[in-house]
């Protein structure tokens, strides 16, 4: 059992790594300790980051949020409640999908998984939401980058460098979150009983018009069963589009939306405001996977190809759902069939689009790629990336790659 | 010339000029290899025109692999190179050096895919910014960052500046609206970071590149996401007796929740030359008007036009007044547009300074450049990207009095000083080029520089890639240089300008 430190500031972070660079430690760097996401590793010490927890500063007329990296998303998500303000990427509370229940962990273990909900391709990913970051690298630096403000070109953009490193490149204190005002009024068209390829196409048509779409997802038949929502119909496929913003406008967009697909009218419901919220919240947490015990893939596509993809699947035993418009598909693989993995991974390389394994027992995340990057060149070049932050690669070597 | 310390000239390299213009032009064209004194004048500076130096040649590639065998030639053989895209730069970032081939993206002019299917446009990085909304406009698409030079500047030049737009407050700057890019490396690497999927696993090398001012790679190709244009787009045009009132405007209507497509301050100084200039008609008896500007569904804009209104009023405003149609709407940012015009008017030289601040501290870095303005007896007229945070003060001087270019400079200097030390930023869209290098200490430490400067190796070991910009070469908080206009007769100037 390795070693978990859990250090109270900055300062203690500091010289704990640059001990572990004077002795060439190897650490694992966590949040909370609760999500086992990347490459399975072992290493001589754990680092916890929870300690380090709290609200720096946060300035709803500024929209930003800074806080201490082991902060958790629960606390950050109630006080920007209190002032009718959310953080508008959608963070998904991935409790449910490894523990049965909520426990969405620490602002730092979301950056470093650059995860990302239901709004996606309208509003940007968690990366496009970090306005600073500041943290310490593998020789025991404190290195900063970015600010409180949203226009800065003010030296390298870290920030997204640091998003989805999980945790190879620095050991994160502080970040600056921009937060956005809440929509006040949401709801949802919902389309039962019609195929994907239908659902995808109708991602298409809606998105070529002026309505401002902010989620759109797809559920085939008996992936819905969880929901437990008055107005939904849970025994076919349901495809949902959200409208979001000022009361009037969402209704008038809605109707208007209706009449899109006319004819498909006896298909159609409106899902209202409060059971739209729950709708989306539970797709952005992975609901239709809660406490899945098998191995659970986040693939990303180019939406046009998403039909050919999951048609290629047709004789598998395949569960997933499609969200952000037909551009993400999360996938559940039976936890023995490394064979049915490895030939998504394959298709996947070919349709252009990358595989990420967000859940898997520790077996699979001993021996398979947890990334899908095939490139040489990208691979040598991360590498170089890696070692410009942490020279002797002593923070959670070979989480993200086997070499890196 | 330039003034600033750059790096040391290697004169073995200067020696072999001839023979590296003959190398070169086994790699492209003959005639894409310029070299003779007079003809490389069109390239020895960008918009930061008070800087000047001509390369010891100009090459222009037609398409990767000439750029992928150039940079592999300069690398093997020590040879700076300086990438350069339409050259509207305000910040020196494509000034040459005397010992470098300037490596100029203007034959990648092709637009090569549109796929409204997927939402995005793959391009080749000389296209204008403009040219890719012009592309798919017919189909009621456009590309949302919209910097000011969007008629002149590259898309490559704005994923090296990650250069924004008076409608990134809602949309975002160039980093949240590219997806894609293909790079060559100094050693010649050719890869692809990103495409037409929404995102990229691993690291986020796409974000790292995007502003990194042509220090990382060389841009051969993007691929950018393009937006279905709202239905109904109004604005409003609001007096105010303080910029104080102002700002808190700003502020309550971000409090109110609403994130509008672009808000604009002007100060009285700015106010009265834009309109003497533009004749857009704002109300001379105030002391700041701030333009909001509101799009979405008919519906929902008019819900927002109301509540802007409400704000507005709250904060005593003078003159409130909302667009009836289109040409009202554009006449309320005519004035806007023609600030840099405007202020070159009424000085024969000025330059533009770039710092973001919080919102909520305008008032109090207005006040600390007017203080600054009698200070070093030169006018300065502001304009505020109010919805970001982003001011641009104009500094207006007189070269011909030997001392102004450096007070000048000793002026921004101190407004972007005060910009750090009010929790801001040195720049927030025009980029550090070498016109901030030396300020650079403000905001970061040792540490913070070394770090960055240990992944531009990891790019480009031997640092031949654009080497002198954004990092200080010096070591030490110097004065630094600003975009200088003589008579008004800087470079782009019928651009309207932010
Ligand atoms: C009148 C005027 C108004 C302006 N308004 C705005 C504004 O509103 N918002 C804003 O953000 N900016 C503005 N700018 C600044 C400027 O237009 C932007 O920075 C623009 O992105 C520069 O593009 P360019 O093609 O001219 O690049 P250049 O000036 O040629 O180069 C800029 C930098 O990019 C690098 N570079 C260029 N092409 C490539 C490539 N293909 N690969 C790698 N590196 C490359 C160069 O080495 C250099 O460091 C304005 C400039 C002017 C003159």
């Amino acid at each position: 059992m390795s070693e978990i430190y859990s250090p109270v500031s900055e300062n203690e972070l500091s010289d704990f790594v640059k001990q572990c660079f004077a002795d060439q430690t190897s650490i694992e760097i966590t949040g909370h300790s609760t999500k086992p996401i990347g490459r399975f590793i072992e290493t001589s010490k754990i680092l916890q980051l929870k300690k380090l927890d709290g609200i720096i500063e946060y300035f709803p007329e500024e929209l930003y949020i800074k806080v201490k990296a082991g902060t958790s998303l629960k606390l950050v998500e109630s006080e920007l409640d209190k002032k009718n303000q959310e953080l508008v990427f959608e963070p998904a509370d991935l409790g449910h999908l490894y523990s049965g229940k909520s426990n969405p962990g620490s602002v730092g273990g979301a950056v470093a998984c650059n995860l990302s909900g239901s709004r996606r391709f309208k509003v940007g990913a968690l990366r496009d939401h970090i306005l600073g970051i500041q943290g310490v690298n593998g020789k025991g630096e404190v290195i900063k980058s970015g600010g409180t403000v949203v226009k800065n070109v003010t030296g390298y953009d870290l920030s997204k460098l640091i998003a989805g490193s999980y945790g190879t490149l620095l050991a994160l204190t502080e970040i600056v979150l921009k937060v956005h005002p809440k929509n006040e009024e949401c709801q949802t068209l919902l389309i039962n009983n019609i195929n994907l390829e239908k659902a995808l196409s109708f991602f298409l048509k809606s998105m070529q018009t002026s309505f401002e779409i902010s989620g759109a997802c797809f559920y085939p038949q008996n992936m819905s069963k969880f929901f437990k929502l008055n107005d939904l119909d849970t025994s076919t496929s349901i495809t949902a589009l959200r409208i979001e913003g000022p009361k009037i406008s969402v209704t008038e967009r809605i109707n208007s939306l209706k009449n899109v697909f006319d004819e498909y009218k006896k298909n159609i419901s409106i899902l209202e405001n409060y059971q739209s919220r729950i709708f989306w919240r539970d797709t952005s947490d992975l609901q239709f996977f809660n406490n899945s015990e098998n191995i659970i893939v986040k693939i990303v596509l180019p939406p046009t190809y998403v039909n050919k993809f999951i048609n290629k699947f047709e004789n598998e035993d395949l569960k997933y759902v499609v969200d952000w418009a037909g551009n993400l598909i999360w996938c559940e693989v039976p936890k023995g069939d490394s064979v049915l993995l490895r030939q998504l991974r394959k298709q996947i390389i070919i349709f252009n689009g990358h595989m990420t394994i967000i859940k898997a027992p520790n077996h699979v995340r001993i021996r398979e790629e947890f990334l899908t990057t095939v490139d040489e060149n990208i691979k040598m070049l991360s590498l170089k990336v890696k070692e410009s932050f942490d020279p002797k690669k002593i923070l959670s070597p070979g989480k993200m790659y086997l070499e890196i | 010339m330039c003034a600033l310390a750059m790096p040391v000239v290697d004169e073995v390299i200067l020696n072999l000029k001839d023979k590296i213009v003959r190398d070169l032009k086994k790699f492209t064209n003959l005639n894409n290899v310029i070299f003779d004194f007079d003809e490389v004048t069109p390239y020895e500076t960008d918009a930061l025109s008070a800087y000047k130096q001509k390369p010891m040649v100009v090459v222009l590639p037609e398409n990767t692999e000439e750029v992928s065998n150039i940079l592999k030639y300069c690398n093997q053989n020590n040879i700076k190179v300086v990438p350069r895209g339409a050259g509207t730069g305000l910040s020196g970032g494509a000034l040459p050096l005397k010992d470098c081939v300037l490596l100029g993206l203007s034959k990648f002019n092709k637009i090569l895919e549109i796929d409204f299917d997927n939402r995005c446009v793959v391009t080749q990085p000389g296209v204008t910014n403009l040219s890719i909304t012009k592309a798919v406009e017919n189909n009621e698409f456009y590309y949302a960052p919209d910097p000011s030079s969007q008629i002149a500047c590259s898309i490559g030049g704005n994923i090296a500046e990650n250069s924004g737009g008076v409608h990134s407050l809602k949309y975002g700057t160039t980093t949240n609206n590219v997806l894609g890019v293909e790079i060559v490396l100094m050693d010649g690497t050719i890869m692809r970071l990103g495409g037409k999927k929404i995102e990229s696993e691993g690291y986020d090398l796409l974000g790292l590149i995007t502003g990194s001012e042509g220090l990382l790679g060389v841009v051969t190709e993007v691929t950018v996401k393009i937006l279905k244009k709202p239905q109904s787009i109004k604005a409003l045009l609001l007096g105010f007796q303080s910029v104080e009132a102002a700002g808190q405007t700003v502020s309550d209507i971000i409090s109110a929740g609403i994130i509008p497509a672009g808000m604009e301050v002007m100060d009285k100084p700015l106010i009265k030359a834009t309109n003497d200039y533009s004749k857009a008609g704002y109300p001379l008896n105030v002391e700041a008007i701030l333009i909001v500007e509101l799009d979405g569904t008919e519906s929902e804009v008019n819900v927002l036009i109301e509540k802007v209104d409400d704000v507005a009023k709250k904060n005593d405003a003078t003159y409130i007044r909302i667009s009836k149609n289109d040409a009202e709407r554009m006449r309320f940012w005519l004035g806007r547009k023609a600030a840099f015009p405007a202020i070159g008017e009424m000085s024969p030289d000025y330059i533009c300074m770039d710092g973001t601040i919080p919102r909520k501290k305008l008032p109090e870095v207005l006040k600390e450049i007017t203080k600054l303005s009698k200070k070093y007896g030169l006018r300065v007229a502001n304009c505020f990207h109010a919805g970001d945070g982003n001011l641009h003060p104009l500094i207006m001087f007189d070269s011909n009095i030997k001392s102004e270019l450096k007070k000048a400079e000793q002026f921004g200097a101190d407004i972007l000083k005060y910009c750090v030390k009010s929790g801001g930023v040195l720049t927030g869209e025009h980029g550090v080029g070498i016109e901030k290098r030396e300020l650079m200490c403000e905001m970061f430490n040792d540490d913070d520089i070394q770090q960055q400067l240990n992944i531009k190796i990891a790019f480009d070991k031997n640092s031949l890639l654009n080497p002198g910009k954004v990092y200080p070469i010096l070591h030490r908080c110097a004065e630094s240089g600003k975009m200088h206009v003589h008579k008004g007769e800087n470079k782009f100037k019928d651009i309207p300008r932010f």
